[in-house]
């Protein structure tokens, strides 16, 4: 194998354009800081929202296209057809291949689905500051589209704290709710933790492989040597770092203080979008400086294993501490930390013969996003008409707004991992991955973790049934937030009906020797 | 080759499909509309089959396949699509045709019924899923979409579900049927287990079992093809799983037309036909098919003789006559099979929907309470003759044609079977003779004022009755249309056929005859039989003491089994789950006690959870 050195180019306009995405996305934002300046205080910041959206639609027409674009040219000269063809930027920093543009449109999709429920719920009673609310929601996008498109560890925390600090900002918008600026301030600290644990990591890889480029690091893990006790060292306090933006048990404890803080949109974002991104580049760390530099090694074995030990653990103690939950929003964030153990595992469980899981991964997320969001969509209607969180907030809602509620089932049953959601083919998919890499005790527990769940999970359908709250009225279903309902709805049972495409989908755009080794034959 | 409507045939079952979700949608509000959204459905399905059927009519054989791939799971992967084969273009009439006449006759059967909607809602739902059933290409397609039917079934017969009886009667038919439905799973596995490249589409299941290639041994092509006829047995009311058919009746009687009568049950005949290859590769497979089909039919129709209950005769007819089709299967004539499936719809569709009409005018089931009616409801007592006399057998009309392909058949392959089709066929034209004659000559018994029904109920019975004369005339002795282009091979040996015509005749007429004799002119005593052998009369009437054979020996000791398994579970299971669900609990108490609410505690929680990690993990090294 051999490494080749890349010259500092000049960045030039042509490399520009391969940013486009990421560009757009900044001006809009700077352009929506200046709008919301001149325009009169007394006018409405929704049509900030739609802007907002509007950035979010062309960015991610971009990347579609460059994803598109990049599997259709033709390959340079001497270029093997598995690497592709992924631009790289910035001395190898900066990469864009099949990988980040899936991960980008996932992104880029869910805030889209975020922005239109705020649009339906968010009102200037509760957030005084409605232009910032949605101005601020891009560079956070940014900061996760930087994530994975990083393949230097320093531009990798670069975007990270772009999302972390705007995200800090987000949770406190509620500014007259204590809760909120508890919620904010208690993210701030876990937030500190986080980077800190991250950072004490990196320099341990620097120190080990004279590096920061992880395919360099990937190549300089193959020789450590005597600095292999260095290596782990590196991994486990990465592992933390990112176990605690991803929500993983044991660090996943601070998710139900902030979720229930933040505005509900916010929450959405934090549990999916925010999550998403820190197992996106976990999962390409782990696979290519663990597996790429040792596979021979113990340190591949131990990496995968302690991964899988957080998947565990986020399962047990997040679909566990749900039980005796009655707070929708702490019920969702400990629903997300369970979700995140399942996440974990595709990305555990390693590399088997040339075959990672990806598509198990990639998909599981595709649905996550959409339940997810749906359950959260759902909540913000039903929290703004009852006026608290709670789960009875759900009483009666099957003859209260009947539609919502079908949407509501096919949320929870997709949560729950039942047939005929994108849920239950999600799990299955994993399941069977991690069976066929013979990582079998993982395999009860993400099942009886699931059956497990159906106790909470079934609590919301029968309140939704049986339960009343002595109030009969119509609840009234914003058209926007209605659309996201509708939507997410409608993707999770297609992607339960027709799994298939999905993960043809994934497979057609990526390559493991391309995006996760960063191979450059 | 024009493929042209075989291309949009999986428009077919989606009119039907559509139809449910906007009666779904809909819920409750507006009657008429439930009537208008279900029948249109229908007729749009029905004019595309009439299309398909005669784009494949026109030149010879075609075959027109077409799928997508639905899941791939590792080395195999599971397919959804459709075919239309000759077969499959002339189900699709068959079944599209009852299901809109019954569509439009609903519309003043059930006038009044404050369900209506969700009764036309169930019927498109069904409507779909025997359409799917047809056009399935592989096996487990077939098996969703035959489950699906079940379901509807299910409904349809509950669907008065205020009366216990009709709760009763849905439970038995679905788990009677589901008995079945065991053996085609098995049948699927297995089939899914030795099939090249687990294939389970008929093309290849044709392609392997033609002409006994032995790529499957051929202990294993018995049992799958018994299985799966099994899994007819079931479906289509053979015996011994035959008793859920005559309870099913509780059904409203639309129900008992479409699906009792034409359509669903008639699946079980078609799934043996759609596999016939199978079959065909094991020469054991067959005589049981035949023999069971042929005992059914002669069992069945004795059990009719005895009943009282107007639709209950007709269902036991339905099974007998299924027996026939059954019969002619396992005697190797797929014509015959399919040809009585094909008369048989319509006219017993139109017996069923004729006592309807009745049961409409008089509100009652019992024929000993009837009488005379033919007088006051003309078009029914004429369109119910000619229904009876197809069914008995009497030329021109339909089923004396199809009766005789089978018999035949029979006379050539199994002398034994010949004797009992014929005995069978006297039987059938007894009890049919019996309850016109009951019902609709003699005295009028019931008072009130009796008049006949309204014209979206006559209609649909004038237009069956056109069916019930002339549909017998695609296949005769001396032409082979239906049976060229069914099997695409030159038609049967129908030499010997003009003796058995003159035998079913004469055999049918005595029948009728017969009933004449004592139910009209009273020529022989109606306690001829009954005086002098009340067991016979008493065994019949109970139906062979089937039901309470099934009580006795199977539902008794499974109660028994069920209640010490019921132990088990709730002391053995529950007390597990009670363990592990009192972890969980425990488990959850803890993390909640870490989740204070103070940041500091988090961090600190963070930092020991990272070095258990480290120790955990790393330690190993170590230790081992």
């Amino acid at each position: 194998m051999q490494v080749v050195q890349q010259q500092l180019q000049p960045f030039t306009w042509s490399d520009a354009a391969y940013l486009a995405p990421e560009w757009i996305l900044i001006v809009v934002a700077i352009a929506l800081v200046i709008l919301d300046l001149a325009m009169p205080r007394r006018m409405n910041r929704t049509v900030i929202g739609w802007l907002t959206l509007g950035g979010l639609l062309t960015s991610l027409g971009f990347v579609i296209w460059r994803l598109i674009d990049m599997k259709g040219a033709p390959l340079p000269e001497g270029v093997n057809a598995q690497l592709g063809n992924t631009i790289r930027l910035f001395g190898d920093s900066y990469r864009i291949d099949g990988f980040s543009s899936l991960m980008k449109i996932i992104f880029l999709a869910a805030a889209v689905l975020i922005v239109l429920i705020s649009i339906g719920t968010v009102r200037s009673k509760e957030i005084p500051n409605k232009g910032e609310f949605y101005y601020l929601l891009l560079p956070a996008v940014v900061g996760a589209m930087v994530m994975v498109s990083s393949s230097d560890l320093i531009t990798l925390y670069v975007g990270l704290e772009l999302l972390s600090i705007t995200t800090y900002i987000l949770v406190g918008m509620r500014k007259y709710i204590v809760q909120s600026a508890e919620a904010a301030f208690k993210y701030v600290v876990t937030g500190g933790i986080s980077s800190a644990l991250l950072l004490f990591g990196i320099s341990y890889f620097y120190g080990a492989s004279g590096s920061t480029n992880l395919g360099q690091i990937g190549m300089k893990a193959a020789q450590a040597g005597d600095l292999t006790p260095l290596m782990y060292v590196g991994f486990f306090f990465v592992l933390a770092g990112f176990g605690i933006k991803i929500a993983a048990a044991p660090f996943h404890l601070w998710a139900a203080d902030v979720y229930q803080g933040a505005p509900t949109p916010i929450s959405a974002f934090l549990g999916v979008i925010s999550k998403a991104a820190a197992l996106a580049v976990l999962f390409r760390i782990v696979q290519n400086v663990g597996l790429l530099g040792s596979y021979t090694k113990p340190i591949a074995d131990d990496v995968n294993l302690a991964v899988l030990i957080m998947a565990a653990a986020a399962m047990i103690a997040g679909t566990t501490a749900a039980l005796r939950q009655h707070n929708m929003k702490r019920l969702l964030a400990l629903s997300g930390v369970a979700n995140a153990g399942y996440l974990l595992v595709p990305v555990g469980l390693g590399l088997s013969g040339l075959h990672t899981y990806v598509g198990e991964f990639i998909f599981y997320l595709v649905v996550y996003l959409f339940m997810n969001i749906g359950a959260f969509a759902v909540l913000s209607v039903i929290s703004k008409a009852a006026g608290h969180e709670e789960l009875k907030g759900f009483g009666g809602l099957y003859y209260r707004a009947p539609w919502t509620a079908v949407a509501t089932i096919v949320f929870v049953l997709s949560l729950a991992g039942l047939p005929i959601t994108g849920g239950f083919f999600g799990k299955l998919f994993i399941l069977l991955g991690a069976a066929q890499a013979q990582n079998y005790w993982i395999v009860p527990i993400m099942v009886v973790t699931s059956v497990i769940s159906y106790y909470f999970y079934f609590g919301i359908i029968r309140q939704m049934f049986m339960r009343s709250t002595g109030d009969d009225q119509e609840i009234a279903v914003p058209g926007t937030t209605g659309i996201v309902i509708w939507l997410s709805a409608a993707a999770v049972v297609a992607l339960g009906v027709m799994p298939g495409a999905v993960m043809d989908f994934v497979y057609k755009y990526f390559s493991i020797a391309a995006d996760m080794l960063f191979l450059y034959l | 080759m024009n493929t042209m409507f075989s291309e949009i045939a999986w428009l077919i079952p989606l009119f039907p499909f559509v139809a449910f979700l906007l009666l779904l949608a809909s819920g409750r509000s507006g009657q008429g509309l439930g009537v208008t959204i279900g029948t249109v459905g229908s007729l749009a399905s029905l004019v595309l089959s009439i299309l398909v059927l005669m784009e494949h009519m026109s030149d010879g054989s075609k075959y027109y396949q077409d799928g997508f791939k639905w899941i791939d799971l590792g080395s195999f992967q599971l397919n959804i699509g459709y075919e239309v084969t000759n077969l499959s273009a002339l189900m699709l009439v068959v079944v599209t045709a009852v299901s809109f006449l019954v569509n439009v006759y609903s519309a003043g059967y059930m006038k009044g019924d404050e369900r209506i909607s969700t009764f036309y809602s169930y019927i498109a739902l069904f409507t779909f899923s025997m359409l799917g059933l047809v056009l399935a290409d592989n096996m487990l397609t077939l098996y969703i979409f035959w489950e699906l039917v079940g379901v509807c079934s299910f409904l349809l017969v509950g669907f008065w579900f205020t009366k216990p009886a009709a709760r009763a009667a849905a439970k038995k038919a679905f788990i009677v049927t589901r008995i079945g439905d065991a053996g085609l799973l098995i049948a699927i596995l297995l089939l899914f287990w030795y099939m090249p490249d687990h294939a389970l589409d008929f093309v290849r299941i044709e392609n392997v079992f033609e002409g006994q290639s032995g790529t499957v041994a051929a202990g294993v092509t018995t049992l799958i093809a018994i299985l799966i006829f099994v899994g007819a047995v079931g479906k289509s009311g053979q015996f011994p799983l035959h008793v859920w058919l005559p309870d099913a009746m509780e059904g409203p009687t639309p129900i008992s037309a479409l699906i009792h009568a034409a359509t669903m049950v008639a699946a079980g005949v078609y799934l043996v036909a759609r596999t016939f290859d199978i079959f065909q590769a094991s020469p054991a497979a067959m005589e049981t098919v035949a023999y069971v089909g042929g005992f059914t039919a002669l069992f069945a129709a004795t059990i009719g003789i005895a009943q009282n209950d107007i639709k209950r005769i007709l269902a036991y007819s339905t099974v007998s006559q299924l027996g026939y089709m059954m019969m002619a299967l396992g005697l190797g004539s797929l014509t015959g099979g399919i040809f009585h499936l094909f008369t048989h719809a319509f006219f017993k569709a139109l017996l069923f929907l004729g006592a309807g009409s009745i049961i409409h005018a008089v509100h009652t089931q019992n024929i000993n309470e009837m009488g005379g009616l033919g007088s006051k409801m003309r078009i029914t007592a004429w369109t119910f003759g000619i229904g009876a006399l197809a069914l008995s057998g009497i030329p021109p009309f339909s089923g004396f044609w199809s009766k005789d392909a089978i018999l035949t058949t029979a006379l050539h392959e199994n002398p034994v079977l010949f004797v009992v089709g014929i005995i069978a066929a006297f039987f059938t034209s007894f009890y049919m003779a019996r309850l016109f004659f009951l019902v609709f000559t003699g005295r009028p018994k019931g008072e009130g004022r009796i008049h006949e029904s309204s014209l979206t109920m006559t209609i649909p019975l004038i237009i069956l009755a056109v069916f019930a004369i002339g549909a017998g005339f695609v296949e005769t002795p001396w032409n082979n249309t239906l049976g060229e282009w069914l099997t695409g091979a030159a038609g049967a040996d129908h030499s010997g056929s003009g003796l058995v015509m003159v035998v079913s005749t004469a055999v049918g007429a005595l029948g009728i005859y017969l009933g004449w004799l004592v139910f009209v002119k009273g020529t022989i005593a109606r306690d001829a039989v009954s005086s002098r052998a009340p067991w016979l009369v008493g065994l019949l009437e109970r139906k062979y003491y089937i039901d309470e054979i099934y009580a006795a020996v199977i539902v008794k000791p499974l109660r028994g089994l069920g209640s010490l398994l019921n132990a088990i579970d709730q002391y053995i299971i529950d007390g597990i789950i009670a363990i592990i669900g009192g972890t969980a609990v425990l488990l959850g108490r803890g993390g909640i006690r870490l989740q204070n609410g103070q940041v500091q505690t988090y961090g600190l929680i963070t930092v020991l959870g990272l070095v258990i990690l480290i120790i955990a993990v790393v330690g190993r090294r170590f230790w081992s």
